[in-house]
């Protein structure tokens, strides 16, 4: 009976951290299953938007959370022109073309953030972030469940804009079949840089969740872009319920890795469980 | 007869271009004799090792298709296996060859789940690996008491005393026999084997080349020529520690040293890493201005010049008419 | 289907004028020229590998041409993407169908009429269409993929249309079809035909070309080899010899 109690938290931490894994994928995830383009510097467009975070409260002194309102534009039309401008025409090119490019915005992103924002650890400490909450005798912290609500509102979300608007069917139409897509008069170029454009909106949100969770630093992108690699190849391209699931997956690997293995290891539990996913899953779970 | 003046006049060219060659190694082998400032044997000395990895990266990505993100492994865990030889007791220099030893064989290792990926699946499987190895070094203290290793770092025994123009020495070997590596990988069986597999990996298959071995081959061939350039870099630097040691910066140099010069050409590397460490010459100061500016050239040269520097000379009419010329029967 | 003008006989509605095209680094397309008058029913026959299917890719803007032009109603085409061009009222039902698998029917349908100017007649073309197509209605919130093959092609056709097209382009529409199928496809377009969308229709069966189609090009490992009014061409010693071996 201990012995379930003593696995009881972790896995409900997990399950809600895994909330905020799927948040961080979720853009990840709808890039790479729409434009079927890797976006490695999607780790640190997340970060980037913790800083948009960071930058509201310090600056202009409002919650983090409603800052959101200034940041997702900002990245929503960063999205926009990276796609237009830049991959759009990388993708002509090769596949390695827009891997390569999009370590270029990775690196410009990340020094950046330091040049501005200097090495210095930051986290969006606001009076609820250090608060928590009780189910039966175990004790969370609220931004955990924080984390799990958003992500639910964030894929509903989704899901409702890709199948009842106009430009959510032909998002999906270009997914499936690029040329049958041309063929029905899609400008797909301007498709794929307004789903680029959604996808850095959601990495705005991801951002000040996870900057609200835990502290980050310029470089903290990579750790949440291998998860979000991970998440994405095991919960299957196109699927936002399969990103879901991944995300509680990574979350429960890693609490329960740091329950069984200690809390130094637990981040080794979740990579070696990527590497795991990406040699044995091409696919996914739930993808096509 | 014109066929055989053609040929003495290759030669020719020939004898030319290897003393001409062999006069340049041995003035920058002087360098340090001769008293050259300080911070042109440390431009030279990371032009050299720079240009071995870089070297290596093109063997990978360049004629293998093998876009590996993870030189950083190669490269951190030989000098983690030369530093630690030195907390055993040994001179640096007997550390240089059992830390290319190790990351042949890490190389190995990871093979196993790295390529069963394909493609562009293979390229984020090598990214995870150089991050695994940093948590691990983070955390694992080989040698060494409570206040060292883990996040502070060893730092190399037995270097402090020794001079700067040994290193140096040891880059330019191993940069110049890089070069003759590559030269003679590309022109052997091995390499003919590479090229077909680099354009279609199903077709080369089918004329029976046996795909796997060929990309092991090249994997572990690239992890140990790195690890040398790896254990070298640590030498000179006489520190260590993981973060910067398995950090993505690796990768960034070396790709766009490769990939400024060109992808999948012989000079490219060369051309690449000389313009690399201009630019680290020119912005020593602005760590972070220099990376967004190598950032911001590895755009542009992405939507400008993808085949890199010698890639679109080659495809210039005047380099293409100089080259029928010179072929000519 | 909308209002066409009724076409003088020696007005051109498509032109193509020594295109060359490319098919990755291969060369597909060698000199090609032919023309379409409105509403007239043209096929393009050939092999496989004859480049077919690169033609029609042209035509759309899937495939830039190396050289020539392609004009449509004396407007050069030959630069436009190819959203561009379905906005001007060229529509290609793909080889394959190329439905979308995970769309429903009336998706897939409504998909076809993205562009703007078919959007405000989008009830009034979906009508039509379950007009000719029954049994896309019927079927109507079922997936794409799970379509037997001659409804995926009616719904392909069906989505070709509701782009309001001038001119609508088929990619080899009775592969793999049972021959009644085939015919009701045929019969369809006939009746499209009369209501003013000309027709231009690639086919690797020649019998069933030179019936369906008033003129016909023959093409051969990229070139025209041979053309006119189908009844010239069934006389031709050529014709008969490759493709009905006489």
């Amino acid at each position: 009976m201990a012995l379930f109690a003593d696995l009881s938290t972790p896995i409900v931490m997990g399950i809600l951290l895994g909330g905020l894994y799927a948040v961080i994928a979720l853009g990840l995830s709808l890039v790479f299953g729409v434009v079927k383009e890797m976006n490695v510097a999607h780790g640190d467009l997340v970060i980037l938007g913790s800083y948009f975070g960071y930058a509201g409260m310090t600056i202009v002194g409002i919650d983090p959370i409603l800052s959101l309102i200034i940041g997702m534009p900002i990245l929503f039309g960063l999205g926009f022109a990276i796609q237009k401008y830049l991959l759009n025409r990388a993708f002509r090119i090769s596949m390695d073309a827009t891997l390569m490019m999009a370590f270029g915005i990775s690196i410009i992103t990340q020094n950046t953030c330091q040049l501005v924002w200097t090495p210095f650890p930051r986290g969006l400490t606001t009076p609820y972030a250090l608060k928590s909450f009780n189910i039966g005798p175990m004790r969370f912290p609220l931004v955990y469940l924080l984390d799990f609500i958003v992500a639910i509102a964030v894929m509903l979300f989704l899901r409702e804009l890709l199948r009842r608007t106009y430009l959510g069917m032909a998002i999906r139409a270009a997914a499936q079949d690029r040329k049958a897509a041309h063929l029905m008069g899609i400008n797909t170029d301007q498709v794929f840089a307004l789903t680029f454009a959604i996808a850095l909106a959601f990495a705005a949100i991801a951002g000040v969740f996870l900057g609200l969770t835990f502290p980050f630093t310029p470089i903290s992108g990579m750790p949440f872009l291998i998860i979000a690699l991970g998440v994405v190849v095991l919960g299957g391209l196109g699927s936002i319920v399969g990103t879901f699931i991944g995300g509680i997956a990574f979350g429960l690997a890693q609490t329960l890795g740091g329950h069984f293995f200690g809390v130094a290891a637990q981040m080794l539990v979740a990579y070696t469980m990527v590497l795991v996913v990406l040699a044995v899953i091409p696919r996914g779970i739930f993808g096509r | 007869m014109v066929v055989r003046k053609g040929i003495k006049v290759t030669v020719a060219k020939l004898r030319k271009g290897l003393i001409l060659s062999i006069g340049v190694i041995v003035v920058l082998a002087l360098f340090p004799i001769i008293g050259v400032p300080r911070v042109w044997l440390l431009y030279l000395f990371l032009f050299f090792i720079y240009l071995t990895m870089a070297n290596m990266w093109n063997l990978l990505a360049g004629y293998s298709g093998l876009v590996s993100l993870c030189p950083a492994a190669f490269i951190g865990l030989a000098g983690y296996t030369m530093t630690i030889m030195t907390w055993l007791g040994l001179p640096y220099y007997v550390g240089i060859l059992p830390g290319a030893i190790v990351a042949a064989l890490f190389a190995m290792l990871i093979s196993i789940p790295v390529f069963r990926m394909r493609g562009i699946y293979f390229a984020i499987g090598t990214l995870v690996v150089p991050e695994i190895l940093r948590v691990v070094f983070l955390l694992w203290k080989p040698v060494g008491g409570p206040m060292d290793g883990g996040g502070r770092g060893y730092t190399v025994h037995g270097v402090a005393e020794v001079s700067r123009s040994q290193p140096y020495w040891l880059a330019l070997a191993i940069g110049i026999a890089s070069i003759f590596l590559m030269r003679y990988i590309l022109r052997s069986k091995f390499g003919t084997g590479l090229a077909a597999i680099r354009d279609n990996d199903n077709t080369a298959a089918s004329c029976g080349i046996n795909v796997f071995s060929l990309k092991l081959y090249s994997f572990v061939i690239a992890a140990f020529v790195m690890g040398i350039a790896g254990t070298i870099f640590y030498i000179y630097q006489g520190f260590i520690e993981p973060t910067s040691a398995f950090s993505v910066r690796w990768l960034i140099t070396l790709m766009l040293a490769t990939v400024i010069g060109g992808e999948g050409t012989e000079e490219g590397p060369i051309v690449g890493t000389i313009i690399v460490v201009i630019l680290y010459f020119l912005l020593a100061r602005y760590a972070e201005i220099s990376l967004i500016i190598q950032g911001i050239i590895l755009l542009g040269i992405m939507l400008l010049a993808p085949q890199g520097i010698v890639g679109s000379i080659r495809e210039t009419r005047t380099y293409q008419s100089l080259f029928q010329l010179a072929t000519r029967r | 289907m909308g209002e066409h003008r009724r076409g003088m006989s020696e007005e051109i509605l498509l032109r193509m004028s020594h295109v060359d095209a490319l098919h990755g680094s291969f060369q597909a397309l060698w000199d090609i020229s032919l023309s379409v008058k409105p509403r007239e029913i043209v096929a393009i026959i050939g092999a496989n590998g004859s480049g077919k299917s690169t033609l029609l890719d042209t035509i759309s803007g899937l495939v830039h041409p190396a050289k020539g032009n392609i004009e449509l109603e004396g407007k050069n085409i030959s630069a436009l993407e190819p959203y561009q061009i379905v906005d001007l009222g060229i529509s290609q039902v793909p080889e394959g169908r190329r439905i979308f698998p995970d769309l429903s029917v009336l998706e897939n349908l409504k998909i076809g009429s993205y562009n703007r100017k078919a959007r405000s007649e989008r009830a009034e073309n979906l009508q039509k269409v379950y007009h000719l197509f029954p049994i896309l209605e019927e079927r109507q919130a079922q997936l794409g993929k799970t379509l037997s093959g001659g409804e995926q092609q009616m719904l392909a056709l069906g989505r070709g249309l509701m782009s309001d097209p001038k001119l609508i382009l088929l990619d080899e529409i009775s592969l793999g079809l049972a021959p009644l199928i085939v015919n009701e496809l045929y019969r369809v377009l006939k009746e499209i035909r009369e209501k003013g969308i000309t027709i231009l229709f690639v086919e690797q069966n020649v019998r069933r070309s030179l019936i369906e189609a008033e003129r016909a090009y023959i093409l051969e490992a990229g070139r025209v080899v041979l053309n006119g009014n189908v009844a010239e061409l069934r006389e031709e010693e050529r014709v008969k010899k490759a493709y009905f071996g006489a």
